[in-house]
């Protein structure tokens, strides 16, 4: 007994100076080439690792590339230092240079969101999209059936895995929300898909092209799954507004990755799709400071608070996050909260709490969102939530 | 004409010193701009030069190859600029023909070859789509007398669209739909420094760039192209074919900027495929006019130019996280800029004189076309 208790206190000893000898207290964040200023994926990296560093009281360095060649390089620039406790990789993109990096520099610790890096020191942190865009696709169903609106529309960036989880989540939110409405009015409701793939994740004027095909074939609002690209969709149903004289209701904005409700004055942005890098970023860095980090893949969905549909509080959370990047003027603030508010009330309380059951249920387990990691699967899910566009 | 002194086709320079002691003068000018720029943004200068001077030049078996990595593609584009400028056109094209070249050399995954071999014809139709595409400008220049500036550009632009669509739905790997399907192992460029970007892609380079010297210099057919450069009417008088060493110069140009091409999608780390939208490709050819200018449109020149381009690169990425108070990289562009602009402008203001001449000649062709419409 006594043995046993010397030998752990020995382990004690050895152990406790060791985990706190292993923080040098600095953290890096690699963005990828799209860099700040876009209001979402990168700004939200950045800001979760901003926020986790001050926390902590640990330095964040931040490393943006001009080129996608710089990927490698800087990581390999990074990780020869030993001066950094973990290096973030925000982005999928950034997956090819760090499978490589992580290879060869094997006691550095690495996060990266969005990919997966089959390697023992790299946290890999992926959302589950499929469950907030399943709450989105319902609300647009609710909101097109309720506004006598054929159609909701989609528009997305590089058909990649990652965005299949968009689309099935979608598909099959708009197919609860068709079922939904007809429950609860009595009154049949078969709204239509639009969904088109723009081969692009920066070109903002497909965007707007895009969402302007959708807008004059009936869609009552169209969700952004390209990033930047929603700026092109928000300005496109800004026009049709502007063009028709009206300041709230359908069409809608359906914002992505941030809470994009508060962009163009909160005027058209209904909800958001939120997927929460940041909180990623913040759980990589919590979990080198605890000791708790481990390889392999972390999958963050609505259970973890990782993806989510917008509300009052995120608004205001992004409100700060958009002032403070000088995309919002301070003086506007309660316009934009007030012009949101209207825009809300556009819409029944009744779908705002179906809303909210979708969510208990997916929550709770008794709903099922299906996903989508591959071609086949996708094609699985488009044959069985046609929605008039398989 | 002190021409040729210490090589030959490098120009007296304006200010009467030799042109590398001027090049070095310029570029501690455009650093001690830089140096005020970044004191202005309240940064500090000392240490972020020595990051970029650490990052750059820093040791042999990490930092200087990582950075003649980056130079090899820029001495390839930077040739197209200068051989085309030689015969007294200006080729803005290099960009558009590589992207060709680049979608070309990533073809040969779908052939199955041994290793030399496979890396050679990977090479070879980099060369050939890049040497094919330039010929669109030269024949709209010789036949209808269409400006190589106006039609060079607009051809970037449609390469640029053309390999977009071949990323996206031809070469396109169907498990990585945001790139095109990876060029295998037999078909790169080996890597010569374990652990950086540095391949065999820069014996291509070199090669290049001394064979073109060799052409331009000391044999017939280089010499007719730079008396066309000169003054094509002489040269016509002369008995030179102007229709040949405008076909020349840009078919050379169109390989050079096709290699670059094989270069970045065959010799470098890690992807060796083309992401879509281009952003390990994009910029290269602009960039290679700025390292000729540097270079002073000379073969050998634009080498040394191309390293100093390649360092100021990689450790523009180094000032990125170095000390206490690093410098982001928006500014660390500015002061690259600067950098290079100083270091551009002697050549700038000799080849002034042409620019103008182009200028003019542009307007002039405008002119009749606007006066019918009135």
């Amino acid at each position: 007994m006594r043995k046993w208790l010397g030998l752990a206190l020995v382990v004690a000893l050895v152990a406790a100076p060791a985990a706190a000898q292993a923080l040098k207290g600095k953290v890096a964040v690699v963005l990828d080439v799209g860099g700040r200023g876009d209001l979402s994926f990168n700004d939200m990296g950045f800001k979760g690792t901003d926020k986790a560093a001050k926390d902590f009281k640990l330095t964040m360095v931040e490393v943006q590339n001009a080129t996608a060649a710089d990927y490698l390089p800087n990581l390999r620039n990074l990780a020869r230092s030993r001066e950094y406790d973990l290096i973030i990789c925000v982005g999928f993109l950034l997956g090819d240079a760090l499978e490589q990096t992580a290879r060869e520099f094997p006691t550095q610790k690495f996060a990266i969101i969005d990919s997966v890096v089959d390697a023992p020191n790299v946290m890999s942190i992926v959302f589950r999209e499929n469950e907030m865009s399943a709450l989105i696709g319902a609300l647009a169903a609710m909101a097109a059936a309720h506004h006598g609106y054929p159609k909701a529309g989609v528009v997305l960036g590089i058909e990649i895995p990652v965005l299949y989880h968009f689309e099935a989540g979608f598909r099959f939110g708009m197919d609860w929300g068709n079922k939904k409405y007809t429950a609860v009015t009595g009154k049949p409701a078969n709204v239509g898909l639009l969904y088109t793939y723009t081969g692009s994740f920066s070109d903002i004027a497909l965007g707007k092209a895009a969402t302007e095909a959708m807008l004059a074939q009936g869609a009552v609002g169209v969700y952004n799954v390209a990033g930047p690209l929603g700026i092109g969709d928000l300005e496109a149903i800004t026009e049709y507004h502007r063009n028709k004289g009206t300041r709230s209701g359908p069409p809608y904005y359906f914002g992505v990755d941030a809470n994009q409700d508060w962009m163009g004055k909160g005027m058209h942005g209904l909800a958001s799709g939120m997927k929460r890098v940041d909180v990623g970023c913040y759980m990589a860095v919590e979990a080198v400071v605890k000791g708790t980090f481990k390889g392999g893949v972390v999958s963050l969905g609505l259970k973890e608070k990782g993806v989510g549909i917008s509300r009052y509080e995120d608004l205001l959370e992004f409100i700060e996050f958009g002032v403070s990047a000088g995309a919002l003027k301070p003086e506007d603030i309660a316009e934009t909260i007030l012009n949101w508010q209207a825009n809300r009330k556009t819409l029944p309380d009744w779908i705002w709490a179906a809303i909210d059951e979708l969510e208990a249920g997916i929550l709770a387990g008794t709903i099922k969102v299906p996903t989508a990691d591959s071609l086949v699967e996708m094609q699985a899910i488009r044959a069985r939530y046609t929605l008039g566009a398989p | 004409m002190r021409e040729g002194r210490l090589l030959r086709g490098v120009h007296r320079t304006h200010t009467g010193v030799h042109p590398a002691l001027e090049s070095v003068l310029a570029a501690i000018l455009g650093l001690l701009v830089g140096a005020v720029i970044m004191l202005l943004w309240g940064y500090d200068p000392w240490q972020a030069y020595w990051a970029l001077l650490k990052g750059a030049f820093g040791g042999f078996g990490y930092e200087i190859p990582t950075s003649v990595a980056r130079g090899v593609p820029l001495i390839l584009t930077a040739l197209t600029f200068s051989i085309c400028l030689r015969a007294g056109m200006f080729n803005i094209g290099a960009e558009g023909q590589m992207y060709v070249g680049a979608a070309a050399a990533v073809t040969v995954a779908y052939l199955r070859l041994p290793y030399p071999w496979h890396l050679l014809v990977g090479v070879l139709l980099a060369a050939a789509a890049g040497a094919i595409w330039s010929l669109g400008p030269a024949l709209l220049k010789l036949t209808r007398g269409v400006s190589e500036v106006i039609s060079t550009i607009m051809f970037n632009w449609i390469s640029r669209f053309l390999v977009f669509y071949l990323v996206a739905y031809v070469l396109v790997d169907p498990r990585q739909a945001q790139r095109t399907v990876r060029i295998p192992f037999s078909a790169r460029f080996p890597i010569l420094v374990p652990g950086t970007d540095l391949s065999a892609a820069v014996y291509m380079a070199l090669g290049f760039a001394l064979l073109v010297y060799f052409l331009l210099w000391h044999t017939a057919v280089g010499y007719e192209v730079r008396a066309a450069g000169l003054n094509p009417t002489a040269a016509r008088y002369g008995g030179i074919s102007i229709r040949r060493t405008v076909l020349l110069s840009f078919a050379l140009g169109g390989v050079a900027a096709g290699l670059a091409g094989a270069a970045t999608t065959m010799g470098l780390p890690p992807t060796y495929a083309i992401i879509s939208g281009l952003p390990d490709l994009m910029n290269l050819g602009f960039d290679g006019m700025a390292v000729a200018m540097v270079g002073r449109n000379h073969p050998i020149g634009i080498l040394f130019a191309a390293l100093f381009f390649g360092g100021l690169n990689a450790g523009g990425r180094v000032m990125q996280f170095y000390g206490e108070n690093p410098v982001p990289l928006e500014m660390v562009r500015v002061v690259m800029g600067t950098i290079v602009l100083a270091m551009a402008i002697p050549e700038l203001v000799r080849i002034f004189p042409a620019l103008v001449r182009a200028g003019r000649a542009l307007v002039r062709r405008a002119g009749p076309a606007q006066g019918e419409e009135a």
